[in-house]
C-alpha cells in the first residue's frame, strides 16, 4: 500500500515539473510566437444568459472568473491538485432562480426582481474526477468522484433537471444525480473515448462524439441515431434547433479536431441521415462557438466561432436541408495590437447577443483576458479592431478591489481657460451672415499668402543692403517673417515707450497684422510678458489704426485680443477694492507703530500678500518690477487701466 | 394600487445596508446585515448576494447571532417583531410579537431565551424617551408567538444601537446617552451612574457617541463627540472608578468594537481610518487609512480572523485580521444628493448618477448591481466635516456614448463659484475615458443645464446657465493633429434673461431654450432664433419636444402650475393644463412623456402622448415627497404586452428618484412572468463538500477500503470491529465486585497470550483491520460507535458474571492492541 503511494506521489511530482517545463515557454512566448493560442485548447465559457461571467481555467490549472461588466477578476479558485489533475473543460449550470418565497401580496416598494444569477459551475479534472464550483459562496460545493477511470473530456448539465453529464477517455457515459451527488447511470457509450457532449434543449436526447457521434436517447439510453463523417476527435457539438426531432427539423453541429470545416447534420425522420447536410468554412480548428439557435424555419441560425488562430467567424443561416458549397463566413473578426509592427491579438472567446450588432469579446492572454462588448458592423466582410492590451490591463487591474475606475488624464488633453480662443465663441463680424466656417478661413489664407508675398517682396528688396541689426523694426520684421523667438524675445524685452513707438511706426504695413498675431499669442502666456506686450499693443493701436480698420477679418483677429482683456480684468474693481482696504489697513499699522515708537513692521509680509493677489488674476505684473510697495499697486492700476482703455479701443472698433 | 394590479412599482439598488451593524457567522463564511425590510446574506469571500431573509413589514432594526445556535439568527424590526431565522437556508423559524417598534437588539450567552430590546417607553409613544427592556421568548411550537413578558431593565436610553453593550459574561450591561454612562449589574440588580462634567466651553462635545465592554475583563470603552476613547475600570461602586483616555480621532468617534480575546480594540469615525488600539499597550496603535468613506459600523467575527466596517457611502468592507481589504460589498451609493440628472450611458446600459464624493457611479440596471465608480474630479477627498469641496454636478452622454461631458463645481459661501467644465473622449484603444478638454470658468455663474445634440452629425453641447447665457460647444475639426479639442462655438443670450432649461429636439435641428417666463428656439445649425413662444404666468420649469410621430409638439412647464403643449409648426399653444408638474420626462424610443406631479406632500405620476388628450396611465400617491430625477431605460428586450396599460412600457422601463434617495421602477405582470418562467430551482446537494483534511486522506483512505471491501466479506470483519473497545469500556465501567476474580482474569490473559498457531493468522488480519477502524474513528465518525454502545447495554446485564466465549475473544483482542493499559490494570 505505501509503496503504491509512494509512487502516486513521485508521479505526480514529475507531473509538475513536466507541467511547469510546458508552461514555461508558453507563458513567455504567449503573444510573440503563436498569436496566444495554445495547443493545450483551454477550457473558456461564458456564463448563460446574461453573459455576466467568463470562466476560464489557464495554463497555471487555476480558475478564474472574470466579470464582463467590469471586466475585472471576479474570483480565482485553485482546485487542489490543480497541477496533477488538471482542468479539462466547464460549464456553467443552469441559472439559480431566486428563492421561491411563500406568495406575497404586491406591497409598495417591494425589492424588485432582477434576472437570476449564476451560481454553479461544473469542471472535469484530467484524473476523472468532477468538481462542481459555486461561485456565489467561492468556494467548492461538491465533488463526484467514482465515475471515470479515465480523463473527463466533456461535461454537460441537463437543461431541467438536476442532472450532469460527462464524458471520459474510459469510453463511458456517466450521468450524475446532483441531489445525491451520486452516479446515477454509466454506460459505455463507444470503443473510442468520449470527447464531446451535448444535451439537447428539451433534455431529452443526449449527443456523444466518440468513434462515431451517436444520438442517446435519455429515458431509455438506448441509441437513437449513428453518424459517421469526422475522422480526428470531435471537440464540438451544438444543437443548432430546438425544433422536435420528428418534423425533419432537429439539426446540430459538430467540430473536429485539425479540421477547418464545422458540419451540420440532420436529424430525418426517415433515418437517411448519413451525411452532414452543411458545412461552415473556418480557417483553422474550432476553439469557442455561440450559437443562437433557431426555433423556426422562418429564424436564422447565427454563429459565432472562434477558431485557434485567433480569428473569430460570425455566420447566419436558414437551415433547411442540405446545401452543397461550404458556406463561408459572413463576417470575419480580427484584433490587432498598437505595436509598430502590429502583432494579432488572438480572440478567445465570443458571445453573440440578442442585438444583431454588438458581440461581447474576451481577447489577450488566457491568464488575463480582456472582455469588450463591440459594435461589429457585420455588412463588411472582415473586420480589423485595433486594442491596446496592456494599457487596458494596467487600467483595469486598479478597479479589482477599490470598485474605482480612474479615467486617463494625460498632458495631451487641452485646458481652456477664460481669456483663451476658444473659451468664448468667436466674434462675428459685422458682415456676420456669412456661413460659419465658409468662406472666412479661405479668405484669411489668401490674406496671408498676400501678405507674405508681399513681404518676402519687400525682403527681396532690402534683402541684401540690410544688415544694420541694430535697428529695431528690421530686426522685429525679420523676427516675425522667421518665427525666431530670440529675435522677437530681445526685441519684446524693451520697456522704452519712445523706442517701441518709433519701431512700431518704422514697421512696413504688411509687417503689422504678424505683429498683432505675435503679439496676441505671447499675451495669452504669462502675466509678466502681457504686462511688456500692452506697451506694444498700445503702440500698434496708436499708429496703424487706420490700417487695422480697413482690413476686412479685423474682427476675427482682435475678438480673441478683446475677450482676454475682459477675461483678465474682470477681477480688477475687486482687486482695487482689496487694494484700498489693505492700503487703510497698512497706513493704520503704520500709523500706530510710529506713536508707539516700535519698528519692526513686517514688511515682507504685505508684499507677499500684494504678490500673491496680483499675481493670479491680472495683467499686471510685479515680478518684473522691483520697486516700492506703493509703485507695485500704481503699477498694477496703470496696468490695468491700460487694460480698460485697450478694451475699450478695441470695443470700438468691433462696434 | 389595487386598480393597477399588473403594475407595480418596485425598489431596485437594495437599501441601505449600512444602516445596522452587519454580522459575521461563526465559520466567516457569510456576512448578514439589515437591508431595508429583509436582513441580506452575503458570501464574505466572494462579495456575492447569497439570499435574502424576507418576512418583515417594516425597516429591520438589528441583527445578532442566536448565542444558543450559531446557524440561527434573531432580527428585530419597527413592525414589532423579533424573528428567529436559519440564514443557511433562509427559513424563518419563530415570530415573536412584541407589540412595539423595536430600535435594537442584544443578547447573551448568560441570558438564555432572552433579547433585550430597546423599545419607546409606554406611556410616552410619540416622543423620544427609550428604554431597554427583557423579553423573556416562550417556548411554544407556534410559528408566530406572542411575547408578552416583558420587564424593564433600563429606563431612558439612547435608541442608538451602539449605545448599549454587553459585559463581560454578560454579568453587566453598560448603555451611554449623552453625557452619562449607566452600569446596571444583573446579579446585584443594581445600577450604577456615571456622568461626565459638561465643563468644558462646548460641552455638547464630551458627549458619549458609542460604548464596547471589554470580553474578558471589566473594562468599558466608550467613545465620545470629541474623538476621545475612554477606558473605564472599576466601576462596580459608586465612587472610586478609574478611567484612561485614548485620544486619536479628530472627528466623533463613530463605533468601537473589542475583538472577541480582548486584546484590541476597533475604532472608527469620520476620518475613514479604522483605528487599531492593543489593550494592554495603549500608546501602540495600527492604522488601516483609506477606507473611502466615514465608518459607521465595526463587526468582528466571532473568530476574530475578519473585521467588516460599514462606511457612510453605502459600502461594507471586509477587512482580514491582519489588516487587508478583502471584499468590498457596494449598494447604490447614496449620498447627499443626486445634482446630476439620472442618465443612461449608451454603452454599457448602466445608469448613472452621483457616486462617492467627485465620482460618478455607473449602476448596471439589468444586474441591479454597482459596476463602478468613476474618478471624474481626480483630487484627493478629504474626510473632514464642513469641507467644500468639488462636486459633480452635471453630467451628459452623447448618442453614442463616445463622449461624457461633466461640470464639476465647489461652492462656498461668499467666495468665487469655482466651476469646471470637463470633456471625456471614450478610447476604444484602452477602454477607458480619457480626458479631452478643460474649460474653467465655462460660465460666470452656475451651470443649470447640460445637454448633448442628438443628431449623429455634429458633436454639440449646449450649456445654460444663471450668468444670463447659454453657451454651444463644438468640437473642432483639426485635420492636422490626430484629434479635435472642444472649444466654444456660440453664446446666447435673450433679453438678459437667466435660461432655466434647454431642450433638444430629436434630431437636433431645432433647441428650446426656456428663459424665465419666454421660450426661444433656435437653429443650431446658423444660430439664429427662430421664434419665442410665450405662456404669461410662471417662469418656464422644464422643456421637452415630443419624439417620432409627436415631434411638432413642444412641452414646457412652469413655476406657476401649467403644462403647456406647442405646436412647432403652427407656433401657438396647443394646450395647457393646470398641473404642478415637477419633472417631465421623454421616453427616447416612444411618444410617451411622463410627468411626475407634485400634490399635497406626494408624486402623482401621468403617462402620456402629447398628441392624445387622455393619459395611457395614472398613478396617484406614488411617493411621498417630490420626484426630482427620473429617467427612462431601454429595455434590452421588448416586451409584448398588449395590455393598454403597460403597453408604455414595453420599450423602456421608467426609474426614478424618491427624496429619501430610493431608486423605484415599475414592473409589469408579464415581464415577472418571464422572469419566473426562465428560471428553474436547481437543487444541488452540498453535504458531500469536503475538507481539504478529507482531500488529504480522504482518497488514500478510500482506495483502502474499496481494495478491503473487494478482498474480505465486509459484514462479518465489521459488525465484530467495534465490539473491542465496547468490551474495554465494558470491563472498566463494569464494578469491580461483579467481576470475576483477578487470579481468573490474570490465568485466562496469560492463556490468550499463549496463541495457538492456527489462529495467528486471523488475529494478524483482525489487527489490521482494527488499525484502520482507529483511523476512521478519528475523523469524527462517532455515530455508529455510539449507536453500537448502546446496542451493547442490555447485554451487560447478564453476561457479566459468566465470562462467554465472546468475551473471551474480546480480552484476547484487548490484548492485541492495548498492553499498556493492561498492564497498568494488572499493576494497580
Amino acid at each position: 500500500m505505501k509503496s503504491l503511494q509512494l509512487t502516486h506521489q513521485r508521479a505526480c511530482a514529475v507531473g509538475n515539473n513536466t507541467w511547469l517545463l510546458a508552461i514555461h515557454p508558453d507563458i513567455g512566448s504567449i503573444m510573440a510566437t503563436d498569436g496566444g493560442s495554445s495547443s493545450l485548447g483551454l477550457p473558456c465559457v461564458f456564463s448563460p444568459k446574461s453573459r455576466q461571467y467568463l470562466a476560464l481555467c489557464a495554463q497555471d490549472g487555476r480558475l478564474r472568473i472574470w466579470n464582463t461588466d467590469i471586466k475585472t477578476l471576479n474570483q480565482e479558485y485553485v482546485p487542489s491538485a490543480h497541477l496533477s489533475a488538471t482542468c479539462t473543460c466547464i460549464s456553467w449550470g443552469p441559472c439559480r432562480k431566486a428563492k421561491e418565497g411563500p406568495q406575497r401580496k404586491k406591497r409598495k416598494s417591494e425589492a424588485g426582481q432582477v434576472e437570476n444569477q449564476v451560481d454553479l459551475l461544473a469542471l472535469g479534472t484530467a484524473a476523472g474526477s468532477v468538481i462542481i464550483y459555486s461561485t456565489v459562496k467561492g468556494a467548492l460545493h461538491c465533488t463526484l468522484d467514482g465515475g471515470h477511470s479515465g480523463r473527463v473530456n466533456c461535461v454537460q448539465w441537463h437543461p431541467e433537471d438536476c442532472l450532469l453529464y460527462s464524458g471520459s477517455d474510459d469510453t463511458h457515459i456517466v450521468e450524475w444525480d446532483l441531489q445525491t451527488g451520486k452516479a446515477r447511470c454509466k454506460w459505455k457509450a463507444d470503443r473510442a473515448s468520449v470527447t464531446s457532449l451535448c444535451v439537447s434543449p428539451d433534455g431529452k436526447l443526449l449527443l456523444s462524439a466518440g468513434h462515431t457521434i451517436k444520438m442517446w436517447d435519455l429515458e431509455t439510453k438506448e441509441v437513437y441515431r449513428k453518424f459517421t463523417g469526422h475522422s480526428t476527435a470531435v471537440t464540438t457539438l451544438r444543437f443548432a434547433t430546438m425544433r422536435p426531432p420528428d418534423s425533419n427539423g432537429l439539426y446540430f453541429l459538430s467540430g473536429a479536431a485539425h479540421d477547418r470545416l464545422l458540419s451540420v447534420w440532420q436529424v430525418r425522420e426517415d433515418g437517411k441521415d448519413k451525411n452532414s447536410v452543411v458545412s461552415f468554412n473556418l480557417t483553422d480548428e474550432p476553439q469557442h462557438i455561440d450559437i443562437f439557435t433557431s426555433n423556426s424555419k422562418e429564424e436564422a441560425v447565427r454563429l459565432a466561432v472562434v477558431c485557434k488562430d485567433g480569428q473569430l467567424h460570425l455566420f447566419e443561416h436558414f437551415l433547411n436541408g442540405p446545401c452543397k458549397k461550404p458556406l463561408s463566413p459572413s463576417c470575419t473578426v480580427q484584433m490587432a495590437g498598437v505595436e509598430d509592427s502590429p502583432v494579432p491579438v488572438p480572440l478567445l472567446a465570443a458571445a453573440l447577443t440578442t442585438d444583431t450588432h454588438s458581440l461581447l469579446l474576451a481577447y489577450g492572454n488566457h491568464l488575463q483576458p480582456v472582455m469588450e462588448r463591440v459594435e461589429v458592423n457585420t455588412a463588411e466582410r472582415h473586420v480589423c479592431l485595433t486594442r491596446d492590451v496592456h494599457a487596458t490591463l494596467s487600467l483595469t487591474m486598479e478597479t479589482t478591489v477599490s470598485k474605482v475606475k480612474t479615467p486617463v488624464v494625460n498632458a495631451k488633453s487641452k485646458v481652456l481657460v477664460p481669456g483663451l480662443p476658444g473659451h468664448q465663441a468667436t466674434v462675428k463680424g459685422a458682415l456676420g451672415s456669412e456661413k460659419r466656417k465658409g468662406t472666412d478661413a479661405k479668405e484669411m489664407s489668401i490674406e496671408e499668402r498676400l501678405g507674405k508675398i508681399e513681404m518676402s517682396a519687400e525682403k527681396g528688396v532690402k534683402g541684401t543692403p540690410s544688415l544694420q541689426t541694430d535697428n529695431f523694426a528690421v530686426l522685429l520684421v525679420q523676427g516675425l517673417e522667421s518665427k525666431d523667438a530670440n529675435i522677437l524675445n530681445k526685441v519684446f524685452q524693451t520697456r522704452k515707450d519712445i523706442l517701441i513707438k518709433k519701431t512700431v511706426a518704422r514697421l512696413p504695413l504688411p509687417a503689422v497684422l504678424p505683429l498683432v498675431e505675435e503679439i496676441t499669442k505671447r499675451m495669452q502666456g504669462h502675466p509678466y510678458t502681457a504686462v511688456l506686450m500692452v506697451r506694444w499693443l498700445k503702440a500698434v493701436f496708436m499708429l496703424h489704426t487706420s490700417y487695422l480698420a480697413s482690413l476686412p477679418d479685423l474682427v476675427l483677429q482682435l475678438g480673441v485680443l478683446y475677450h482676454m482683456i475682459e477675461s483678465r480684468v474682470k477681477m480688477f474693481h475687486k482687486l482695487t477694492k482689496l487694494h484700498g482696504k489693505l492700503y487703510l489697513l497698512m497706513t493704520q499699522v503704520a500709523t500706530s507703530d510710529s506713536g508707539n515708537k516700535v519698528k519692526d513692521v513686517d514688511h515682507t509680509a504685505k508684499l507677499v500678500y500684494e504678490e500673491e493677489s496680483s499675481d493670479d488674476d491680472d495683467a499686471s505684473g510685479d515680478e518684473g518690477l522691483p520697486d516700492e510697495d506703493s509703485d507695485v499697486g500704481g503699477s498694477a492700476d496703470t496696468g490695468a487701466v491700460g487694460g480698460m482703455e485697450y478694451r475699450l479701443i478695441v470695443k470700438l472698433f468691433i462696434k | 394600487m389595487v386598480e393597477h394590479a399588473e403594475i407595480r412599482m418596485v425598489r431596485r439598488g437594495g437599501s441601505k445596508i449600512n444602516f445596522r451593524e452587519p454580522v459575521i457567522t461563526n465559520d466567516s463564511r457569510f456576512l448578514l446585515c439589515a437591508a431595508g425590510e429583509s436582513v441580506n446574506v452575503y458570501s464574505t469571500s466572494t462579495e456575492e448576494f447569497v439570499h435574502d431573509l424576507q418576512g418583515h413589514t417594516d425597516l429591520v432594526t438589528g441583527v445578532v447571532l442566536n448565542p444558543s445556535n450559531h446557524l440561527q439568527v434573531y432580527s428585530c424590526s419597527a413592525d414589532g417583531t423579533v424573528r428567529l431565522w436559519d440564514f443557511m437556508d433562509g427559513i424563518l423559524i419563530k415570530t415573536f410579537i412584541i407589540g412595539y417598534p423595536i430600535y435594537s437588539i442584544y443578547v447573551s450567552e448568560k441570558h438564555g431565551g432572552v433579547v433585550f430590546v430597546v423599545v419607546p417607553m409606554a406611556n410616552y409613544k410619540s416622543s423620544e424617551l427609550f428604554q431597554l427592556v427583557a423579553v423573556h421568548l416562550p417556548r411554544s411550537g407556534d410559528q408566530e408567538v406572542e411575547a408578552r413578558e416583558l420587564s424593564a431593565v433600563l429606563c431612558d436610553v439612547s435608541p442608538h444601537p451602539g449605545a448599549v453593550s454587553f459585559g463581560r459574561e454578560g454579568e453587566y450591561i453598560a448603555a451611554t446617552k449623552g453625557l452619562q454612562l449607566e452600569v446596571f449589574f444583573f446579579k446585584k440588580q443594581k445600577s450604577y451612574r456615571f456622568s461626565l462634567k459638561s465643563g468644558m466651553k462646548k460641552g455638547v462635545k464630551n458627549a458619549f457617541t458609542c460604548v464596547s465592554c471589554h470580553p474578558k475583563e471589566d473594562c468599558i470603552a466608550t467613545g465620545h463627540a470629541d474623538g476621545k476613547i475612554r477606558l473605564w475600570r472599576n466601576f462596580n461602586q459608586k465612587k472610586e472608578y478609574t478611567y484612561t483616555t485614548l485620544h486619536w480621532h479628530h472627528g466623533a468617534v463613530n463605533t468601537l468594537c473589542f475583538t472577541p480575546e480582548g486584546t484590541n480594540l476597533l475604532s472608527g469615525g469620520i476620518e475613514s481610518v479604522l483605528v487599531h488600539w492593543h489593550y494592554t499597550q495603549e500608546n501602540q496603535k495600527d492604522f488601516l487609512p483609506r477606507l473611502g468613506a466615514a465608518i459607521t459600523h465595526i463587526a468582528v467575527s466571532p473568530d476574530g480572523s475578519l473585521f467588516c466596517t460599514s462606511h457612510s457611502d453605502n459600502k461594507i468592507t471586509i477587512i482580514q485580521s491582519c489588516v487587508k481589504v478583502s471584499a468590498i460589498i457596494q449598494g447604490l451609493v447614496k449620498g447627499d444628493g443626486v445634482w446630476t440628472d439620472l442618465i443612461i450611458d449608451p454603452r454599457s446600459k448602466a445608469l448613472v448618477l452621483n457616486g462617492k464624493p467627485g465620482h460618478l457611479q455607473f449602476y448596471s440596471l439589468h444586474r441591479d448591481k454597482q459596476l463602478y465608480n468613476l474618478d471624474i474630479v481626480q483630487q484627493e477627498y478629504i474626510n473632514e466635516e464642513g469641507l467644500d469641496q468639488f462636486e459633480v454636478v452635471k453630467a451628459a452622454f452623447d448618442a453614442r456614448g463616445d463622449w461624457l461631458a461633466t461640470v464639476e463645481e465647489r461652492r462656498k459661501k461668499g467666495a468665487e463659484l469655482e466651476i469646471n467644465l470637463k470633456l471625456w473622449a471614450y478610447d476604444k484603444l484602452t477602454q477607458s475615458f480619457v480626458l479631452n478638454t478643460t474649460v474653467t470658468a465655462p460660465h460666470e455663474d452656475r451651470i443649470t443645464g447640460m445637454f448633448f445634440s442628438p443628431s449623429p452629425e455634429t458633436t454639440m453641447l449646449v450649456t445654460t446657465s444663471l450668468d444670463d447665457h447659454f453657451k454651444a460647444w463644438l468640437l473642432a475639426d483639426h485635420s492636422d493633429t490626430k484629434e479635435g479639442f472642444w472649444s466654444c462655438d456660440f453664446v446666447g443670450g435673450y433679453h438678459l434673461l437667466k435660461p432655466g432649461c434647454c431642450s433638444y429636439s430629436a434630431d437636433g435641428s431645432l433647441l428650446a431654450v426656456g428663459f424665465q417666463e419666454v421660450v426661444t428656439v433656435w437653429s443650431p445649425a446658423s444660430w439664429e432664433l427662430l421664434t419665442t413662444l410665450s405662456q404669461p404666468p410662471g417662469a418656464i420649469r422644464d422643456l421637452c419636444f415630443g419624439r417620432l410621430s409627436c415631434s411638432k409638439y413642444l412641452l414646457g412647464t412652469s413655476t406657476k402650475n401649467q403644462l403647456c403643449c406647442w405646436n412647432l409648426l403652427t407656433c401657438s399653444l396647443e394646450w395647457s393644463t393646470p398641473m404642478d408638474v415637477s419633472l417631465l420626462q421623454a421616453d427616447p424610443l416612444s411618444e410617451n412623456m411622463a410627468a411626475f406631479c407634485s400634490q399635497s406632500g406626494s408624486s402623482d405620476l401621468f403617462v402620456f402622448k402629447p398628441s392624445e388628450p387622455r393619459p395611457l396611465y395614472s398613478q396617484k400617491a406614488l411617493c411621498t415627497g417630490k420626484v426630482q430625477h427620473a429617467v427612462f431605460a431601454p429595455r434590452d428586450q421588448m416586451l409584448e404586452s398588449c395590455e393598454e396599460r403597460t403597453q408604455w412600457l414595453n420599450r423602456s422601463q421608467l426609474y426614478f428618484i424618491t427624496q429619501d434617495m430610493d431608486l423605484l421602477t415599475f414592473s409589469t405582470k408579464t415581464e415577472e412572468d418571464r422572469l419566473l418562467a426562465s428560471s428553474k430551482q436547481l437543487m444541488v446537494d452540498d453535504s458531500v463538500a469536503v475538507t481539504p483534511f478529507y482531500l488529504l486522506l480522504g482518497k488514500h483512505r478510500r482506495q483502502q477500503l474499496e481494495k478491503q471491501e473487494a478482498l474480505t466479506n465486509p459484514m462479518a470483519e465489521r459488525t465484530q470491529l467495534p465490539q473491542g473497545s465496547i468490551a474495554i469500556k465494558e470491563l472498566l465501567h463494569t464494578p469491580a465486585h461483579v467481576l470475576p476474580s483477578a487470579s481468573f482474569l490474570c490465568a485466562m490473559f496469560v492463556r490468550s497470550l499463549l496463541v495457538s498457531r492456527s489462529s495467528a493468522r486471523e488475529e494478524k488480519a483482525e489487527e489490521e483491520m482494527e488499525s484502520e477502524k482507529e483511523e476512521e474513528d478519528s475523523e469524527g465518525e462517532a455515530d455508529p460507535r455510539l449507536g453500537e454502545s448502546a446496542a451493547w447495554a442490555p447485554s451487560e446485564e447478564f453476561g457479566a458474571p459468566a465470562l462467554t466465549k465472546a468475551q473471551e475473544r474480546e480480552l484476547r483482542k484487548v490484548k492485541t492492541f492495548d498492553h499498556s493499559w493492561l498492564s497498568s490494570l494488572l499493576d494497580s
